[in-house]
């Protein structure tokens, strides 16, 4: 602003934007702002999706860090927000809606203090302060959720699982998937690997069709003639993988043969077919039953195959084959020459069932890693994608569940036992932090508010009436928003469970993410970004749709 | 999306490429995606029963089908918007699914959406309203169940389950005949069943169709039908107690795969080679012969020398055969595929009963018929027509009586047709509706109301008044206690579907009313859409 009435000094490039001071403070707290905006429909049971168009991709999505991603979000300081709803989403898979909300929250009430001439330092250093009560009065509150026996566990995580789909599309089936999902990730090995966890789809079929395999599925490949002739069926059969070419052809690329005589023609023809079939006779040798490979099988294979009363799949994706070997416990090979016998995997059960008009290849019963794969069914595309994303989020609650068994009441009760609490320590503050930090108790009442709002109930009615609920004490702990009639209820009777590591998680995301807006002063950005920005007249066209 | 000002006047940019994306949110974007949405169904609403129409559809490069297949429709629409290409995959579902009934659960889902559309207009929240839809469906299920029946087909009786190949017949251009096709598909079905695992790979009946003759002479042949001709117009027509070398290789001197050189640098050289070639077409000949085989049938061309030696050595064959008809005929006739004529053996043989060419009326086409052969597994109905279109159609009508019928096989149970299963059910839930407690209340009603428009649209499209043709169904529904009940399309002389034979399997009903609920749901829980302008 100052270059309007001083001389301009050069320092940087022609075109370059500096922004500095508390404008530009605020200037970034209003575009996380924006941002935020957008996600606060999502959150909740009555939350809405988004349907986002990109180029001739379309998702519909519920997911706060899929439709983030999807929003290509270019201005540098929102961007933060996409950062840590990623970061929830790898660390913990879900609340990534919640982050971010309680994230602008954060910011819009610190704006006042900004701009009332108080130090973003100050502002900060009390939002530390605040954040570091609730991580310590969460985990106080956190109740454990071991369990005494297998079947009270299964049922308390059953009840995580479900919270997490509250909110989503499938929501009205949340009892049916949440028991799906937990026995997926209990049937894992003790290391939880979410790679061991397929979810697969196949179009047709209601949701409730959907299945749980306890083994390894994936789609029929891509087949040559001959497959069919194949049994679809083995028991306890020997499974080799591969990752060789299962085809005639030239063995070497840009090799050129000079032919004397028509008689060293057919030897060439016939050293070709000999090295073919030496290949496929040393895999029978093997005695395996199954063949999978990640490049093609041909039709020649296939039919020596079949002949032989062998399975193969080729083409069989990285991610599949990864999954199939470390399940039967086979190492991938390379060459067919010399394969030690303990290169070949073996599994219960073998079969090819079709769900809808698509084939799966079921391995059951694997002797190695235990893994499952979630078969989805569903009317539409769409519906599955989503679907998919819900159970993600799902199935990372749960895991996390495992790991750190301890969970508090979602529905915003949570938040406002955290907001009293804070409130009550404020007091004990002198200065200007005891206003931070009563900012910082206000800022958490959001997410009970926003599940409000979205539900079409009268928010500061229910935030009063839960303010007073837990102004009494212990007894009142556990009050947050009834979804269904608009009051309040005991939202941990009421089974809204949520592993407290995605509560300690977003809210110190959300203040780290708050803190570094704060602590910037001064926007430098190069022309060429500039550049870039719509508004621009004259812009051609198509330079559009990068 | 509009435009944010900072304090200091200049527009934020957030997202990239702000301006050329738009927005629509809230209330706006529901509206417009039901709007969307219902409109796919208006389109198909008429295509509905015995005497719905069909629609002529003209694709960018001149093809003409006519259908009144609701999955065909959707399909050739190629719509653009995406609310409306839900509408196109919940049929594309069911098609995959049931195969039937693809017209039926779109109209429902518009009916749905209209009735959303009134609730969202007195203010309630559109989950609740979904939400209500999904518990109307969860006291449909139980009353569809108690519905039902089963058919029993285990017998030689095949009546029953032929009554309801010609229920999906019926609202086809095939209508005519939908007795003889009806027993055509059932036959066929029962051909490639597996009893024991109430399985059928639809796979194994491949549906071919010329143009030329009658519907009528529309018929299933037990074997597999080819359109190719032998390969020599002097080779004998019909071969009897046929024994199949089946082959994907060519007839000629095998090429290395490697790139080659063959330099011929003498007159004796050339000539060698020219023996040499002879030899391997009279070697590959004679490798067949001494198998025993009488016909060949091959994957790829060969030239006229080998033709003629075929012919002069008599072995009848077919060249250029496609791989999926290669694998069919291998699995029909108990042959295996023979890579390379070194392989050739006995053992490797197929066979079939009789394989001979059939020619059509006056027209120089001919086709291959492979009939009896050792594994009767794969069957063939073959389609003829008056003209292209029409023969398309009944190979869809076809399919989706098969699609029926198999899923007969897999579950035989059944529900009424005619109307008579979504008044039973919208008579169930407008009851339970009542003891409902809170918002949802009327989503479940709105339900009930939804299921009445499939009855309304059959009535509508017999050229009925339907509302008096629901309203009397209904009511002789309440006071005889008869689920079977329906909208008398062909004005016989009784209403009771199961008099009038129209069946249709419990699954694909029940899929019907849970797929349209999921997609209506999922259309109810956008509100907000972000798109590129230039998008479209």
């Amino acid at each position: 602003m100052s270059h309007f009435l001083a001389p301009q000094i050069v320092l940087l490039k022609n075109g370059t934007d500096t922004s500095q001071g508390k404008g530009q403070l605020i200037s970034n707290m209003n575009a996380c702002q924006a941002v935020g905006e957008i996600l606060r429909t999502t959150l909740g049971p009555h939350g809405m999706d988004k349907l986002i168009h990109e180029g001739r991709q379309v998702t519909i999505s519920n997911d706060g860090a899929t439709i983030l991603k999807l929003l290509n979000i270019v201005h540098p300081a929102a961007k933060t927000l996409v950062d840590i709803s990623r970061s929830q989403d790898d660390e913990v898979g879900d609340g990534t809606t919640s982050v971010t909300i309680l994230a602008c929250e954060f910011m819009r009430n610190s704006k006042e203090f900004v701009e009332e001439g108080m130090h973003p330092r100050v502002i900060i250093k009390g939002y530390r302060a605040a954040a570091d009560l609730a991580l310590a009065r969460i985990k106080e509150l956190a109740v454990d959720i071991t369990g005494n026996s297998e079947s009270e566990r299964r049922g308390m995580l059953i009840k995580c699982a479900s919270t997490a789909l509250n909110s989503k599309l499938i929501s009205h089936h949340k009892g049916f998937f949440s028991e799906m999902v937990t026995d997926a990730v209990l049937s894992l090995d003790d290391d939880l690997d979410l790679a061991m966890v397929g979810v697969k789809k196949a179009s047709g079929g209601a949701v409730n069709d959907s299945l749980l395999v306890e083994g390894v599925a994936f789609k029929k490949t891509f087949s040559y003639a001959g497959f069919e002739q194949q049994p679809k069926k083995f028991l306890n059969p020997k499974i080799l993988l591969l990752n060789v070419e299962l085809e005639l052809k030239a063995e070497k690329e840009n090799a050129e043969v000079r032919v004397k005589s028509t008689k060293e023609y057919q030897d060439i023809v016939d050293a070709e077919w000999k090295i073919i079939y030496d290949k496929l006779d040393k895999i029978v040798q093997t005695g395996a039953k199954i063949v999978l490979s990640r490049l093609a099988i041909g039709d020649l294979a296939t039919q020596y195959f079949a002949d032989r009363d062998i399975f193969c799949a080729g083409r069989v994706p990285q991610e599949d084959m990864n999954r199939v070997s470390r399940a039967v416990g086979g190492a991938v090979q390379s060459s067919v020459v010399n394969i030690p016998a303990d290169a070949l995997g073996a599994c219960g059960l073998f079969e090819e069932k079709s769900f809808g008009n698509e084939r799966f290849n079921l391995f059951k019963e694997c002797s190695h890693a235990k893994t499952a794969s979630i078969i989805i069914r569903g009317g539409s595309e769409q519906f599955m994608e989503e679907t998919e994303r819900s159970l993600h989020d799902s199935i990372m609650i749960v895991r996390r569940a495992i790991k750190y068994p301890s969970a508090v009441a979602g529905g915003g009760a949570i938040e406002m036992e955290l907001s009293r609490y804070l409130r009550d320590q404020a007091k004990q503050i002198q200065g200007k932090q005891q206003l931070v930090m009563n900012a910082f108790a206000k800022s958490l009442e959001v997410i009970p508010r926003v599940l409000c709002d979205n539900a079409g109930f009268d928010s500061t009615d229910v935030l009063y009436k839960l303010r007073a609920r837990h102004a009494e004490g212990d007894a009142g702990r556990w009050f947050g928003v009834d979804i269904t009639t608009g009051g309040v209820c005991d939202t941990w009777e009421k089974f809204v469970w949520e592993p407290a590591l995605v509560r300690l998680n977003a809210i110190a995301a959300a203040t780290e993410a708050t803190c570094l807006i704060l602590s910037i002063d001064e926007t430098i950005t190069n022309p060429k970004y500039e550049a870039a920005a719509p508004g621009a007249p004259g812009m051609p066209g198509g330079m559009m749709g990068m | 999306m509009s435009l944010m000002f900072d304090e200091n006047g200049r527009p934020f940019i957030i997202i990239q490429e702000q301006e050329q994306k738009q927005r629509l949110r809230g209330i706006d974007a529901l509206k417009a995606n039901i709007a969307a949405a219902r409109a796919v169904a208006r389109t198909l609403r008429t295509s509905l029963g015995p005497k719905g129409m069909d629609k002529m559809l003209q694709s960018p490069d001149g093809d003409v089908t006519v259908t009144n297949d609701g999955a065909t429709i959707l399909k050739e629409m190629e719509l653009k918007h995406e609310i409306a290409k839900l509408m196109v995959e919940l049929s594309k579902a069911q098609d995959d699914e049931i195969g039937d009934g693809t017209t039926g659960v779109v109209v429902l889902a518009g009916a749905l959406l209209e009735k959303a559309e009134m609730l969202l207009d007195k203010g309630i929240h559109p989950s609740r309203i979904s939400e209500g839809f999904e518990r109307a469906v969860d006291i449909a299920m139980p009353v569809l169940d108690s519905i039902s029946e089963q058919i029993d087909f285990e017998q030689n009786d095949h009546e029953q389950l032929r009554r309801v190949a010609m229920t999906t017949l019926n609202s086809k251009i095939v209508h005519r005949i939908r007795e003889e096709l009806g027993k055509v598909c059932v036959d066929a079905i029962l051909a490639v069943a597996d009893m024991e695992r109430r399985e059928v790979n639809l796979d194994l009946i491949k549906l071919d169709g010329k143009v030329g003759g009658k519907l009528e002479d529309t018929a299933l042949v037990h074997g597999i039908v080819v359109d190719k001709d032998f390969s020599h117009p002097q080779m004998p027509k019909r071969v009897d107690d046929a024994k199949i070398c089946i082959l994907t290789c060519p007839f000629e001197p095998p090429k290395p795969k490697t790139k080659h050189k063959l330099e011929i640098d003498s007159v004796e050289a050339y000539k060698e080679m020219q023996v040499a070639e002879k030899a391997y077409f009279t070697d590959m000949v004679q490798r067949v012969k001494a198998s025993g085989a009488t016909l060949v049938i091959c994957q790829w061309g060969f030239d006229d020398e080998a033709n003629y030696l075929l012919l002069k050595n008599e072995l009848p064959a077919i060249r250029w055969v496609g791989g999926v008809e290669i694998e069919l005929i291998a699995i029909a006739t108990g042959g295996r595929i023979i890579p390379r004529f070194e392989d050739v053996s006995e053992q490797k043989l197929g066979y079939a009963k009789t394989v001979r060419e059939m020619s059509f009326g006056t027209t120089r086409d001919r086709m291959i018929v492979l009939e009896e052969c050792a594994s009767m597994k794969a069957v063939t109905i073959f389609v003829r027509g008056g003209n292209k279109m029409v023969v398309e159609e009944a190979k869809r009508s076809i399919h989706d009586a098969l699609c029926i019928v198999r899923n007969l096989v897999t579950d035989n149970r059944i529900v009424y047709g005619g109307g008579a299963a979504e008044v039973a059910c919208s008579l169930a839930i407008s009851e339970a509706a009542d003891q409902i407690e809170g918002l949802e209340q009327y989503g479940v009603r709105a339900f009930a109301d939804a299921l009445d428009s499939i009855p309304m649209a059959l009535a509508e499209n017999s050229g009925m008044q339907p509302i008096e043709s629901l309203s009397h169904a209904k009511a002789k529904q309440m006071r005889e206690k008869n689920p079977r009940i329906g909208i008398n399309c062909m004005k016989y002389s009784t209403d009771d579907m199961k008099e009038q034979y129209v069946y249709e399997s419990l699954r694909s009903k029940k899929q019907q009313l849970q797929h349209a609920a999921q997609v209506v749901k999922m259309i109810l829980k956008i509100d907000d859409v972000i798109e590129d302008k230039n998008y479209n």
